[in-house]
């Protein structure tokens, strides 16, 4: 299909598309589907709801490109997920009156009523860590814990008082990435990917990249796909071994034999639909040519050795190390590629002060300066690229810490740090539509407490699926008899850092 | 079967009569509108969000009669039966005012909705109960006797009941079922259903071979006796149990529950009642008497998730797993989605809001707190330890009786313990990883409203650091009276288990343990950790004869080393019962209303006699007038083995649901399960294999793609891709590399490097050995945080939460799996070898047997044609490289016929016919 016909129908069907929830589509549609694989149903009952089209069995892809709700500003995103939660207040959130306070007892004020995960008794006060500065036009504060990231600070919108109601990592990941603090919802990305498709018939849709030795606390599930079919789920690339579980050939079986051998399986299968004209058969030929396809463009887009010596050095990539830098570049790639959703995770920032690693003062600076340069230079070279417009990067973690110094189990730490905290934390967006410098939401003189533009997780995935060109109250699944979507019964798109 | 014998006679008079009624009432004008198939789907779909359980605007709601019916907050009367035109519901349907007509903001009903409507209110608004809720009659079978008055006798393809239901929806369609499949065919699809693999050979041969006209009746009562039965039917229920092998959370811990996954295939092996193998796994531990089995039975709901991350909230994910018990057992058991009752009353079924949380009060009393060590686990024991276990039982029965049941209790589950993580009020203390209760010097902490009264004896297990500490209980305040000062000395970090005799106290108190060692100069250093409590009564018998020995048994299986642990569900005794209150919207910080165990009201009360417990829970479950349970199962026994429920949604046959395809079919089969096959499961999967229906070739032909794409009449067999777990299995049955060995602890076949990677865990993927390896899917570990890969390709579940059915998806990374994983090129090498060991020489033969192998048929000439190609091509590349010999057969004295043979065994394995039942 050529560009401009697949642009004519695009539009053609986003103005049907606006009345039709996914809940009419998969009510109406689904119906009765039994024992058919759903692969095959997606294409057979199309986003409009018309019935009569079961005859096209040929082209059965549960993840062909759809369009969403209504025309979005980003086609795609990248969510940079810091696991373990770093801390707002070495980076972000300038507080020079916590600095007076460094070392003072907490009121009781603060922890009245109040839970934290370690903190036990009265805490001591902790002030900044870092040195602040305001930076570019926007004037945002930004530490010198990230001094690249503070030249392109007019590129962001900060969301300064998020705030989240789970204080354990495991629980506070799953609430930011599914919607539900407990195991079994569909990640956001699966959200997207079902929502949208893919735009490359080669790689999936949905793809995830680890970095910091460790899944994140919350494991799979934070890509897993719920309640959703399963193929929407995120495809882990990995940082060993294939890049995708299963992606090489066996030793012993090269592209001529593996060519071979597909070929002989689908002759085969051929041969079955003939018999038994089971569309199911010609569905699974096509899967097979894909696995194929998959097989060279996937090494080829993870690839990073043949990038430019001026993005490794922007970057600072090494190839073949594993690294979040690599993944980051990683990202841009596959984006530029057409996939929907990237996400990344990299382990290590818990920062509770039991050890030099997890120190405000020593291991979180060590963890920025990981990070600081590969996220400026993904936003640069997705601007220098044209993407960034269309490309939404959100950067955040699962909840704050504390303005006090953790006392776990009311002792004295040997190393400073702080606890988990949900009242206040700063996330950022940029790019894919977002207002460029712009900083949303206030904090207390100390950090404490979020006193205006509260948002939630829900607000951030609302916002996120706006930005792709969803209502979030609309994009929706039944299962176990009832709708769920990601926001659940909340959310709200959180406008005043839209452009 | 009975309906064959009745004379011909009586269903041509039975015909008539019910042909004449059917006309009849088709004419008369004014027949009574149907609640239930025409009134309820247009409240749904125009009515009930705004006027429904969820929202009730303007105080209407559409839910029950009798709310439907009361006056509004406008004073007047929505509904008065027999009275359309004054009824308020009526009247705002004509109006013009956009704010006042309904439904609100959106289009108008259509004059013949509104038609019915006011027709149904004249008739008396009769409310109807939702089919799924209605109790299970007996169904008289469809007549479908040919020609003038049935003259014809049955159509010749109507094997039994099942398809009499199925022609009668046939014929309306105007649809011609199929003939019988092939002998093979329906030899390999019989097997992979009923046993989840390919028959045994000689199974399989002697049917082939046999000419009898019941061969394959013999072969399918065969097939119900095979051990394998068992492992298949309990692959289904691991995905409704959410089995797994970790805890979930976190880290992800490992955990013991296999033997309850080893008790499932014992309860189906020996086709236990469905009836009562619910209720062992619902409420077997409050059985009398009950035993080990019974016990790992209620297994099935200690799979919810444990949550070991240091500063978790513990009755948050107590409370968690308490609503997924519910959530479950409606779900999984009886079709029902009652997860939105949580926080609303059920949006459009007659559930009510505080409704769930008297179901949820049958949970709420059970031991568990999510503890790090899973309280309470059921410990067998083995070896010495067992045979201690039944001395001290033996010597108890005869000399201590009255005493028997709870120490015997206390030595296998360590009930009921007092959790040291209950308690509160800590000072110079801590929750330690919020798991265990820890102190430091002056300690303090509370343990809210216990009863001690009567008992003078505690046992309490613990690690200590220091010497010389002491630990005081002190009743209502930590100053309050001491009960008991007790020496507390330096266990070197090893957890013991400790006993002092205490005076007795009377009645509820607050309790308070406070701990004192002057040896601890620095203020946080801890001296002491505690594990639970338990107070009980000195071991008895003391003047007996045999008492010192059996002191001595008791003793030391308090540190039995040689047991399998199992994590069971026991209930609260009377001390440490709680409470159970309404969550309001669903949050379980925000406590309404308590109330008292009950279930739904409009599902009828619980059986008369039945305690107010689970197990008086799980008696109105399989009683015969549960509406749901019965209708439940055989939905699902159809769904596993026709690929689609008879209502497609296996997960809600409420009103939201699919409607069922053959409702009445659904009905007969649940009255069969109950009345005449007696709760077994066996006879109920028999009757539906033995139907021609089941039996049918699974080809499409033309009308049936037009008509009928999907399915949904069955004028074909079915026609589905396999599980991922029959998947596997069948690969390495076929290759010869099957392990037979069934039970016990998880197995860790080949796994790629690198898919393990949970935080704070060391646990790592070690390869099984000695043909463990190669054991059936449903006995490989599973991490909930990383389930294992090629199950989750094929759409298994991560066994988070219960997963009622799966959705069959087709994709390129399954291809890629079977392609290209280890466990499939094994497979693929085993093959090539085991047919060349049968046939050494004639690559066409060679190619046959591996096709006869797979299939129990001979191979057609096409077929063969395409693997020859593909075998001369690799011949031809591999005999230029040696090394690519070696590598892909694994065997350095192949030669390219070998490895040729390989890429052909691998081909084999990846297509779609062999993936898929055919």
């Amino acid at each position: 299909m050529s560009k401009d016909n697949k642009k004519i129908i695009k539009e053609a069907t986003i103005a049907t598309t606006e009345q039709i929830t996914r809940k009419y589509f998969f009510k109406e549609c689904f119906s009765g589907m039994g024992a058919m694989a759903l692969g095959s149903m997606l294409q057979g009952c199309d986003w409009l709801g018309n019935k009569d089209s079961f005859n096209n069995f040929t082209n059965t892809n549960p993840l062909m490109a759809r369009a969403p709700h209504f025309i979005g500003k980003a086609k795609s995103v990248i969510y940079l997920h810091m696991a373990g939660a770093p801390s707002q207040l070495e980076l972000f959130d300038f507080k020079p009156d916590l600095l007076k306070l460094d070392g003072q007892d907490c009121p009781q004020s603060l922890l009245e009523g109040k839970k934290f995960a370690f903190i036990r008794g009265v805490p001591k006060m902790l002030g900044p860590q870092a040195v602040f500065k305001q930076r570019g036009q926007s004037g945002a504060w930004i530490s010198d814990n990230l001094p690249h990231l503070a030249t392109v600070a007019d590129e962001i919108s900060f969301l300064k008082a998020v705030q989240t109601d789970q204080f354990n990592h495991g629980p506070a990941q799953l609430l930011m990435h599914t919607g539900s603090p407990r195991l079994g919802r569909p990640s956001i990305g699966s959200w997207v990917t079902y929502g949208l498709g893919s735009e490359n018939s080669n790689l999936p849709g949905f793809m995830v990249l680890t970095s910091g030795g460790n899944n994140p606390d919350a494991g799979k599930s934070v890509w897993g796909s719920g309640f959703l079919p399963s193929v929407y789920q995120g495809v882990q690339c990995r940082n060993e071994g294939d890049p995708v579980l299963f992606l090489k050939d066996p030793a012993g079986i090269d592209r001529d034999l593996r060519k071979a051998s597909i070929d002989a399986i689908n002759e085969a299968n051929q041969l079955t639909y003939n018999e038994f004209q089971d569309p199911e058969i010609v569905a699974r030929m096509a899967q097979y040519e894909m696995a194929f396809k998959m097989q060279i463009s996937v090494p080829d887009v993870m690839n990073i050795n043949d990038e430019p010596a001026y993005i490794h050095e922007m970057y600072g990539t090494e190839p073949g190390k594993a690294s979040f830098a690599n993944n980051v570049l990683l990202a841009r790639k596959l984006v530029e590629k057409g996939v929907r959703f990237v996400q990344l995770f990299d382990w290590g920032w818990d920062s509770h002060g039991t050890d030099g690693t997890t120190a405000v003062d020593i291991g979180l600076v060590n963890k920025c300066r990981n990070i600081d340069k590969p996220i400026t230079a993904l936003l640069l070279d997705l601007k220098q690229r044209g993407l960034l417009d269309e490309t939404l990067v959100v950067w955040g973690g699962e909840f704050g810490r504390t303005p006090m110094q953790e006392n776990r189990d009311g002792k004295t730490m040997p190393f400073k740090g702080r606890d988990h905290h949900t009242e206040a934390f700063t996330t950022w967006m940029a790019g894919g539509g977002i207002k460029q410098g712009s900083s949303f939401g206030e904090t207390d003189e100390i950090g404490y407490s979020a006193i205006s533009g509260k948002v939630t997780a829900h607000d951030m995935q609302a916002t996120i699926l706006n930005q792709l060109g969803f209502d979030h109250e609309k994009l929706t699944y039944t299962s176990q008899g009832r709708q769920f979507r990601l926001t659940d019964v909340h959310g709200r798109v959180i406008n005043e850092i839209i452009a | 079967m009975r309906f064959l014998k009745i004379p011909a006679s009586y269903w041509m008079v039975v015909g008539s009569i019910m042909g004449v009624a059917i006309i009849s009432s088709y004419f008369v004008s004014n027949k009574k509108v149907d609640f239930n198939t025409e009134v309820k789907p247009l409240l749904n779909k125009k009515c009930i969000t705004c006027h429904g359980g969820v929202k009730r605007q303007s105080g209407f709601s559409l839910l029950f009669r009798n709310d439907a019916l009361a006056i509004n907050k406008s004073g007047k009367v929505a509904i008065i039966p027999g009275d359309a035109d004054n009824s308020e519901m009526i009247k705002r349907l004509y109006l013009k005012d956009p704010e006042e007509r309904m439904p609100y903001k959106h289009p108008p009903l259509s004059n013949d909705e509104i038609a019915l409507l006011k027709k149904w209110i004249n008739q008396g608004a009769a409310w109807g109960n939702h089919w799924a809720y209605t109790p299970v009659q007996e169904t008289p079978l469809p007549n479908i006797e040919q020609g003038p008055f049935g003259l014809f006798g049955k159509p010749a393809w109507i094997k039994n009941n099942v398809d009499a239901f199925i022609y009668e929806k046939l014929k309306e369609e105007k649809l011609t079922p199929s003939a019988m499949a092939d002998k093979a065919t329906l030899l390999r699809r019989v097997s992979l259903d009923l046993i989840g693999m390919p028959a045994p050979h000689a199974i399989a041969q002697q049917f082939l071979e046999s000419t009898s006209s019941n061969a394959y009746e013999k072969l399918v009562d065969t097939l119900l006796t095979l051990p394998t039965y068992g492992e298949k039917w309990t692959s289904m229920w691991l995905d409704m149990a959410r089995y797994a092998d970790t805890k979930g959370f976190e880290k992800d811990d490992g955990r013991n529950i296999w033997r309850y996954r080893d008790w499932l295939i014992d309860a189906f092996n020996t086709d236990k009642p469905y009836n009562i193998f619910l209720t062992e796994q619902l409420a077997g531990d409050l059985l009398p008497n009950p035993t080990d089995a019974q016990y790992i039975a209620t297994a099935f709901h200690r799979n919810t998730l444990t949550n070991d991350e240091g500063g978790s909230d513990n009755e948050e994910f107590r409370t968690a797993a308490v609503i997924d018990r519910v959530n479950t057992t409606w779900v999984s058991l009886m079709g029902t989605s009652f997860a939105c009752v949580q926080c609303h009353s059920h949006p459009y079924d007659p559930f009510r809001h505080e409704e769930y949380y008297k179901f949820l009060a049958f949970f709420n009393n059970s031991r568990d707190e999510d503890t790090w060590a899973e309280y309470p686990v059921l410990k067998e024991f083995h070896n010495t330890d067992s045979t201690r276990f039944t001395a001290l039982q033996k010597w108890l029965h005869s000399n201590a009786p009255n005493q028997e049941k709870e120490i015997t209790q206390f030595i296998k589950t360590g009930q009921p313990a007092i959790n040291s993580l209950v308690a509160d009020e800590i000072k110079n203390g801590a929750l330690a990883d919020t798991k265990w209760l820890q102190f430091r010097n002056n300690g303090s902490a509370r343990i809210k409203n216990i009863d001690l009264t009567g008992f003078t004896q505690l046992y309490y297990r613990y690690i200590s650091w220091k010497s010389g500490g002491q630990f005081q209980i002190h009743v209502d305040s930590a100053k309050g009276a001491i009960v008991k000062n007790i020496a507390i000395g330096d266990s070197k970090g090893a957890w013991k288990i400790a006993n002092i005799t205490i005076p007795q106290t009377k009645g509820k108190h607050h309790f308070y343990i406070t701990y004192h060692n002057n040896k601890i100069n620095n203020p946080d250093e801890s001296g002491v950790q505690f594990d639970w409590f338990h107070f009980t009564n000195p071991f008895p018998g003391k003047e007996l004869a045999g008492y010192q020995t059996a002191l001595q048994n008791f003793d030391s299986l308090l540190y039995a080393q040689q047991y399998t642990a199992t994590p069971i569900m026991m209930e609260n005794p009377f001390n440490l019962a709680r409470t159970t209150n309404v969550f309001e919207r669903g949050n379980w910080l925000v406590k309404g209303q308590e109330v008292i165990a009950d279930v739904p009201a409009s599902l009828g009360g619980l059986p008369p006699g039945a305690p107010r417990n689970r197990l008086g829970m799980a008696m109105w479950l399989t009683d015969k007038k549960n509406p749901l349970t019965s209708r439940t199962i055989v939905n699902r026994i159809w769904e596993q083995l026709f690929g689609q429920g008879i209502a497609e949604t296996l997960e809600d046959l409420g009103t939201q649901g699919i409607a069922p395809t053959h409702e009445a079919l659904l009905n007969y089969l649940a009255y069969q399960l109950m009345h005449q096959h007696q709760w077994s499961l066996k006879k109920t999967i028999k009757e539906l294999v033995m139907s021609a229906t089941y039996q049918q070739d699974s080809k499409f032909n033309k009308e049936a793609v037009l008509k009928d794409p999907f399915n949904k009449f069955y004028a074909r067999g079915p026609r589905i891709r396999l599980s991922a777990e029959q998947i596997r299995d069948q690969a390495l049955w076929v290759s010869g590399l099957l392990s037979e060995k069934m039970y016990g602890p998880s197995v860790m076949p080949y796994q790629p490097e690198g898919v393990w990677k949970s935080p704070y865990n060391g646990a790592t993927w070690n390869l099984s050995k000695e043909g463990n390896q190669y054991r059936r899917a449903l006995y490989t570990y599973v991490k909930r945080s990383a389930p294992y890969p090629s199950m989750i390709s094929f759409d298994g579940t991560s066994r988070e939460v219960c997963t009622v059915r799966r959705i069959r998806t087709n994709t390129p990374l399954q291809a890629l799996n079977l392609l290209n994983d280890s466990v499939y090129i094994e497979a693929a090498q085993q093959l090539a070898r085991r047919i060349k060991n049968m046939v050494p020489e004639n690559v066409s033969k060679q190619i046959g047997k591996g096709y006869e192998l797979a299939f129990n048929q001979s191979i057609s000439p096409e077929k063969q044609k395409v693997f020859e190609k593909l075998y001369r091509t690799a011949f031809a590349k591999y005999s230029q490289d040696s090394l690519q010999i070696q590598q892909i057969t694994g065997d350095k004295k192949a030669g390219p016929s070998g490895a040729a043979l390989v890429l052909v065994a691998t081909a084999l394995l990846n297509t779609d016919e062999f993936l898929t039942k055919n």
